[in-house]
């Protein structure tokens, strides 16, 4: 059995292999002096039949010039048929000699006597020539069609095989395998351009490597005269996507140029296969991911709720109302209980964003109503404090996932109520800027430090001075990673004292162009 | 007498007994089951004013018991769910829900969905209203709920008829979000237009003879809904 063996090709020299099995060389050599010896064969064969012939008409049933004329056109087309237009060519003479001679008057001399003999003679020769001729022709064709069959089938099967190949395995080696043993090729090199890796079987010669990849590279044709080599690239849409070395003449030019469109074929299948299994892989993380996390929101609310449902009945004041200290001690529990909360709700939150287990589910909205939800969301925390929402009528629609942009207001409005004084407004608004929704979030509060600026968008950073406040650190982080898979950013200028102004754009939705 | 009879479906026990407990409290009379298929036992053995269904549960889960529910039982269900994002709640309503409540609650705030879901419905408009449907081939029995259209019958839960006889006390007049959301579902509420947006279709999809074209419960973009008769 063959071996195949799979070479990943180094950038600096290969050491070199020598091959075990086949020596081409030698078998070069030899083929040539092989042929010439079979051919001066069948010349003398060929001149033997016409004397045989010659012996057979002068001794053994004497017959007249015409007649012999006929049977030495029957003999020539006997050698044509069985042999080349070489010994056909040489036989004719000899066949046009031994009619002059033994049948033309003057019998027994190479003269001829009446002019209308030459006549013959020469009509004579041009039909044995081209008779041989068209003899030798149909022949070549006959073999010709042979050849093509046998490389049709040859093809098919190979076509065949590519098709059944497990894609659970290599498929590189897979279609050496193939090519080798449908098309009984002996020796065959794949050469892979994206892994740089070479299968073989046959082939133990490391230095096609150099030549294989050469073909690929410069995506041209290269034979090995030496080795009876040739490589050709192979390629995909105009792109060589690799190349096969295979023995010379071993096919045709239009099989071979087949037998390559069914390599490149085979290969992209199997790749767009592979990238499909990725995808399908990937998509099962993201599925397991997104349950893990559901479970894991599940898991932790479940015991919360418990605990919230006993400290808000028990502040509700129904039936007995609860003494002053008992109050104090079940609202510590009860503020408690809501911080965890909003800590497991942004954890999970934060980690869905990034873990990339969730999909933009984009929509066309009005940036008017995504900030009014957003304020609805948030009307328990908002309570009396005054919120000035300014967003022109002549606004364009955007594209966005509302449900996370929802997400990005509320983390950020949430952030201004904390961070300005309960009796300062806050202002919410939009404004048209450079081809997009440009949403702007101003409080008035402390403002925030030059130095602390770049850094309140990193996971869990707490203001220097806000460490009292109630707070996860993971607001604006979230808020950003949302703005990002969208394509945008999110921006803050703020000098102390002066209060800080969030900003971000949105994409304005195809065809809503600003009125 | 009891304010109601709820049954609770929750798989997680501490919210069982908690639920108990303060619902007992407040009047109500209070039965628990421990997963969607041990609930629609209990729901097929007795009747119940309001169902506590929670989402997410092992087995069959609670979008799933929330349909089953909705096909044989017209009791009020309320919907616990932890994620509070757009897609679960029009899930829930889409399902058969009538409201729904996110994980953790608080208890007042519980309380009042549950009494706005056993509220009384709104008057009901007269047999006079409901001939102009009758001549477009849509038939209502007010008294079984039960719509027909073109052959095509449904029965309408408490909450659809409620808004249902709403529209048709006032005919030929936009109504706003705001104002049906009040009326229909109670004081606390206003700002849920999902509510809306999921009972109009449901809706719809019991009066009208083609849904996607409505010819009676059309939208008045950016204001509310108008039920529209032909007079």
């Amino acid at each position: 059995m063959t071996s195949v063996r799979e070479v990943r090709v180094p950038e600096s020299a290969l050491v070199a292999r020598v091959g075990k099995q086949v020596n081409p060389d030698s078998r070069k050599s030899r083929l040539p002096l092989r042929r010439n010896l079979q051919l001066i064969l069948r010349v003398w064969a060929a001149l033997a039949f016409i004397a045989a012939t010659t012996f057979f008409l002068v001794r053994v049933v004497p017959v007249n010039d015409t007649t012999a004329g006929f049977l030495y056109l029957v003999a020539i087309l006997v050698i044509a048929t069985r042999g080349g237009l070489i010994e056909s060519t040489i036989a004719s003479f000899a066949a046009m000699l031994c009619f002059n001679f033994f049948f033309l008057p003057p019998v027994g001399a190479l003269t001829i006597a009446d002019p209308r003999n030459w006549i013959a003679l020469f009509a004579f020769l041009a039909t044995s020539l081209t008779a041989s001729q068209l003899s030798v022709r149909a022949k070549r064709r006959a073999v010709e069609a042979e050849d093509r069959r046998g490389e049709v089938e040859r093809l098919y099967a190979l076509s065949r095989a590519l098709l059944l190949m497990d894609t659970s395995h290599p498929i590189a080696k897979q279609i050496v395998q193939q090519i080798a043993l449908s098309c009984e090729i002996p020796g065959v090199a794949l050469y892979m351009r994206n892994t740089g890796e070479v299968h073989r079987v046959g082939l133990e010669d490391s230095e096609i490597e150099f030549s294989l990849r050469e073909a690929a590279v410069r995506s041209s044709v290269l034979k090995d005269q030496e080795k009876n080599l040739i490589m050709t690239p192979i390629r995909l849409g105009g792109e060589p996507i690799g190349s096969l070395a295979l023995n010379d003449g071993a096919l045709s030019d239009a099989a071979l140029q087949s037998l390559l469109n069914l390599v490149a074929i085979g290969l992209e299948r199997a790749n767009s296969q592979k990238a499909m299994t990725q995808a399908e892989v990937a998509r099962q993380s993201e599925e397991l991911k997104s349950t893990l996390l559901d479970a894991i929101a599940h898991e932790f609310k479940t015991p919360l709720t418990s605990i919230k449902a006993v400290t808000t009945d028990l502040l509700s004041g129904s039936p007995r109302p609860l003494e002053p200290h008992e109050r104090e001690l079940i609202s510590i529990v009860d503020e408690s209980t809501d911080r965890l909360s909003k800590l497991v709700s942004d954890a999970i939150q934060l980690a869905r964003i990034e873990g990339g287990s969730f999909r933009l589910q984009l929509g066309v909205h009005f940036v008017h109503s995504l900030i009014s939800t957003a304020i609805r969301q948030m009307k328990s925390v908002i309570d009396d404090r005054r919120i000035d929402v300014v967003v022109p009528d002549d606004l364009p629609p955007v594209r966005v996932d509302a449900g996370l942009i929802h997400v990005v207001l509320t983390h950020l409005l949430d952030n201004a109520l904390k961070y300005s004084p309960p009796d300062n407004p806050i202002t919410i608004g939009a404004r048209l800027s450079e081809g997009e929704v440009v949403v702007y979030l101003a409080d008035r509060g402390k403002g925030i430090a030059a130095e602390e600026q770049g850094q309140i968008f990193a996971k869990f950073y707490r203001g220097s001075n806000e460490r009292h406040l109630q707070g996860t650190g993971m607001g604006l982080a979230i808020a950003r990673e949302i703005l990002r898979a969208h394509g945008e950013d999110i921006a803050v200028s703020s000098s102390p004292g002066q209060g800080s102004e969030f900003s971000f754009g949105l994409p304005i939705a195809p065809g809503g162009i600003p009125r | 007498m009891s304010a109601g009879k709820i049954l609770i479906v929750d798989d997680d026990p501490q919210i069982r007994r908690v639920m108990r407990s303060t619902l007992t409290a407040h009047g109500y009379e209070v039965n628990d089951a421990r997963s969607g298929e041990e609930g629609l036992e209990e729901l097929r053995n007795s009747s119940y004013d309001l169902v506590l269904l929670d989402m997410n549960m092992p087995g069959m889960g609670g979008l799933e018991a929330c349909r089953t529910i909705r096909s044989s039982s017209e009791a009020a269900i309320i919907m616990l769910t932890v994620n509070n994002t757009e897609q679960q709640k029009v899930e829930a309503l889409d399902a058969g829900a009538d409201d729904y409540v996110t994980k953790p609650f608080s208890t007042p705030e519980l309380l009042a969905r549950i009494r706005a879901s056993l509220r009384r419905l709104p008057q009901l408009p007269g047999q006079s209203d409901l001939q102009p449907l009758a001549a477009q081939g849509v038939n209502i029995d007010l008294s079984s709920r039960e719509v027909g259209v073109h052959g095509r019958t449904a029965r309408l839960t408490a909450r659809e008829f409620g808004l249902l006889t709403y529209f048709l006390a006032r005919p030929n007049k936009t109504i706003t979000h705001r104002e049906l959301l009040q009326a229909v579902w109670g004081p606390d509420y206003g700002d849920e237009l999902e509510y809306l947006r999921v009972f109009v279709n449901r809706l719809r999809k019991k009066i009208e003879p083609d849904p996607s074209k409505p010819i009676f419960l059309v939208t008045d973009a950016w204001a509310g809904y108008r039920f529209h008769l032909p007079q």
